[in-house]
């Protein structure tokens, strides 16, 4: 990789592997080689591809991929990397005997086709291209593989007919054009752009498991293919059905591995068919040399279309919910973050405490020390409760750095009595500068359930912290914050955690709108908490709902599916 | 210490806290008692006592601020040291209005919280003291007879004993023999250690209203 590359290249991971200088000499050079090399071995298998005795090839990928180095490149180094293409062509084709003017020609008709392909795509979508969404992958299937071979096919056969080359007629030239350009477009295109743009850092961390069933997609698809398409003796009866065999493997490989793994998949089932095809075997040989060639084209371009743009979509959807759940954790967390700053003082206050005693402690005993009056088991006891703040202080910084992490959600089994005083731990500090009581009516029997920590502690501070709100304006003596832990006995078993207030309560109408995002009735509320925890509730197959008397409070219940606790391990 | 019997009560619900101050103030000479609890301290409270009160702002059941207004409404006038884990401006306003000597928040360096018991010390004191002055001096004034008392307060506005004869109908020399008495019993020599008692003894203006 180049040292001073494109600012967007760190954007794009793999797509833009080669940094794109300022000029042909700053990091031009590695993708100008590589498009000489490809596109010679790409004519080499156009020639392997042939149907003899006639000079038709079924499949021609060296404007294929031209079009994806065009497509992979930023537009002011095409000159380039077409001009690197020139000498690949001379040598390929002058090895095969045909005249100058017909070489250039080609060199021409080829170039336009990328050309035509890869602008019109560049018009609609910019540098670079990814075939990551319906469509991108649409306007490169009807741009690059459809106009661009269609409009120069014309030209092409044009030039042909002009430098006198062959005795084949014009549109007939027109029609083999077309259709090989369009299958190399189709099959070799998509597997260099989907190839290029894969992320080779998360290639390399998936599982073992992953590369095996890939193994196994790629053996299989492999085998059916040699066994439909590369075996002599088709019966013509069972022809069109063994036309299908691959086609699960394509949807495998569709909805498992992406555009990327589709398009290694098709072209894994073109190069067999064409091979078969060429070399006189199955259900495709037979008839002429046009005739085969255009029934193998047509029906490995109408495979490759659809499930292409399958893998697109598949992925594309999978991506839309991949980001809507990270939006939703980083959600979570920003509103656990903004909850965890309204507790600040109350947390200041608790790291207060032991900072007051091991200061005070340490200042007594430097006194007693001082004085020759140190009883040593007085220091004794002064090092023991040094000790002992010290630990309740890093208690503190324990719980909230769990809160403050963020990260995938983890279930696990859970006491909900002990989640509860976890909770009741953290906000310590602010009940007690609220002057809330809180009276604990825990269930003795042990409360099980299965959740995360972070986001369960999560709702439950929610709780508390809106019950201390809804009771900042009662006397401090009244203001009593029940809370209640039950298991109840529906189907399997639930655990209910209730949050009861003697505040104000809410009305119906307000009830109606509490659980909406951005409603509060604080004056400094996001109004998120609820919404919040009812998204993280429901999550965890849970119910949370309130209820109220006005003027004499509300309560907030959430109910979890229990857990066995007899250490059995019904959800895992 | 000076104030040879003061003691310092202090009131936090933190063990840990209350034990550290306990042993900090105490190895400065100090006398302490603790309490864990506002209740328990309202349990166990003597007035009589001198001395002050180092106590948590926050605290369950009990605040440090009603605790304050307790103390008030049972004329307990021990001055209040405030120490807080939590730093509130509003907090703080409304206890220094009240009367605190001190607001101080945790952690808190000794030296702070020695200056602020000796502050809290020394204006319960001078209270005590004035406290004691004026007992004495009422003590005093009650000895007074009626025409006695007339004349004091006449003597004390900066009358001559001519204009005071005239205005009780009574001969000047009759008034310098009252006012002679009315020296004697109050014990002053002058004029100005006089005028001092008086006012001392007299109530204060109302005080404006508080929040």
């Amino acid at each position: 990789m180049d040292s001073h590359s494109a600012s967007s290249a760190s954007a794009t991971p793999g797509l833009t592997q080669w940094g794109w200088g300022s000029g042909p000499l700053a990091g031009w050079a590695a993708p100008a080689l590589f498009v000489a090399l490809g596109y010679y071995l790409a004519a080499r298998v156009g020639f392997a591809f042939t149907l003899q005795p006639y000079p038709i090839s079924t499949l021609w990928p060296p404007n294929a991929l031209l079009l994806a180095a065009l497509l992979l490149a930023p537009t002011r180094a095409w000159w380039w990397l077409l001009a690197a293409a020139l000498p690949a062509h001379l040598l390929v084709q002058l090895e095969s005997g045909v005249p100058v003017a017909m070489v250039l020609g080609w060199y021409v008709s080829n170039c336009s086709e990328a050309l035509i392909g890869a602008g019109l795509v560049r018009a609609f979508v910019p540098w670079p291209l990814r075939l990551d969404s319906l469509r991108n992958a649409g306007i490169f299937l009807f741009c690059g593989a459809f106009v661009g071979p269609l409009l120069s096919s014309f030209l092409d056969a044009a030039l042909v007919s002009l430098i006198g080359w062959g005795e084949r007629g014009y549109w007939d030239l027109v029609a083999t054009r077309i259709f090989s350009n369009t299958l190399a477009a189709l099959t070799v295109a998509p597997l260099i752009l989907t190839w290029a743009s894969v992320d080779v850092s998360r290639l390399r961390a998936a599982p073992l498991a992953r590369y095996a069933e890939g193994a196994v997609l790629f053996t299989g698809l492999l085998a059916t293919c040699m066994v439909v398409f590369d075996l002599p003796q088709i019966d013509p009866h069972t022809a069109p059905a063994l036309f299908y065999a691959p086609l699960p493997f394509l949807v495998w490989a569709a909805l498992r591995f992406g555009p990327a793994g589709t398009a290694g998949a098709i072209a894994a089932v073109v190069v067999a068919t064409i091979f078969g095809t060429v070399n006189g075997l199955g259900p495709f040989a037979g008839s002429t040399p046009q005739e085969t060639a255009l029934e193998m084209q047509l029906f490995l371009s109408a495979v490759a279309v659809p499930m292409l743009l399958l893998a697109v979509v598949l992925d594309e959807r999978g991506r839309v919910e991949l980001d809507a759940r990270e939006q939703r954790m980083q959600l979570t967390h920003l509103s656990r973050v903004a909850m965890l700053g309204e507790l600040s003082g109350g947390i200041a206050h608790e790291l207060n405490q032991p900072l007051t005693a091991i200061l005070s402690n340490a200042q007594a005993a430097q006194h007693l020390i001082a004085n020759k009056s140190a009883d040593p088991e007085i220091l004794v006891e002064i090092l023991r409760d040094i000790i002992a703040a010290d630990q309740r202080a890093g208690e503190v910084i324990r719980r909230l750095r769990t809160l403050f992490k963020r990260g995938e959600t983890q279930f696990q089994r859970l006491d909900a009595n002990e989640l509860v005083d976890e909770v009741l731990g953290i906000v310590h500090g602010d009940l007690m500068t609220r002057s809330v009581e809180v009276v604990p009516e825990f269930a003795s029997a042990l409360l099980m359930v299965h959740g995360d920590r972070v986001e369960l502690e999560q709702v439950m501070l929610n709780l508390v912290i809106n019950a201390c709100d809804a009771m900042a304006g009662i006397a401090p003596e009244q203001r009593r914050l029940t809370i209640r832990t039950r298991s109840i006995e529906v189907e399997d078993g639930a655990v209910q955690i209730s949050f009861g207030d003697c505040g104000t309560g809410f009305t119906p109408e307000q009830y109606a709108k509490l659980f909406e995002p951005f409603y509060t009735t604080k004056p400094r509320g996001l109004g998120l908490g609820l919404s919040i925890s009812r998204a993280i509730i429901r999550a965890h197959h849970g119910r949370l709902w309130g209820s109220s008397i006005p003027g004499k409070g509300a309560s907030f219940h959430m109910v979890l599916p229990a857990l066995s606790t007899r250490g059995g391990s019904a959800v895992r | 210490m000076g104030s040879s019997r003061a003691c310092v009560s202090i009131i936090d619900d933190d063990a840990l806290v209350l034990r550290s101050l306990d042993r900090l103030l105490q190895s400065r000479g100090f006398e302490v008692h603790t309490y864990s609890s506002p209740q328990a301290f309202l349990a166990q409270r003597d007035g009589d006592i001198p001395g002050c009160i180092v106590m948590d702002l926050s605290m369950p059941g009990l605040g440090g601020l009603e605790l304050q207004q307790a103390l008030a409404r049972a004329a307990d006038r021990r001055p209040v040291v405030f120490i807080s884990g939590r730093s509130s401006v509003e907090a703080s306003v409304r206890a220094m209005k009240a009367g605190a000597v001190d607001f101080l928040t945790k952690p808190f360096d000794e030296a702070d919280l020695v200056a602020a018991v000796l502050a809290a010390l020394e204006k319960d004191r001078a209270s005590r003291e004035g406290l004691a002055e004026r007992a004495t001096i009422n003590l005093r004034l009650s000895s007074l007879t009626p025409r006695e008392r007339d004349v004091l307060g006449r003597v004390v506005a900066g009358k001559l004993n001519k204009q005071i004869a005239a205005e009780l109908g009574t001969a000047e020399k009759t008034v310098k023999v009252h006012r002679a008495r009315m020296m004697r019993k109050m014990q002053f020599d002058s004029l100005a250690e006089l005028v001092r008692a008086w006012t001392v003894t007299q109530p204060p203006p109302p005080a404006p209203p508080q929040a």
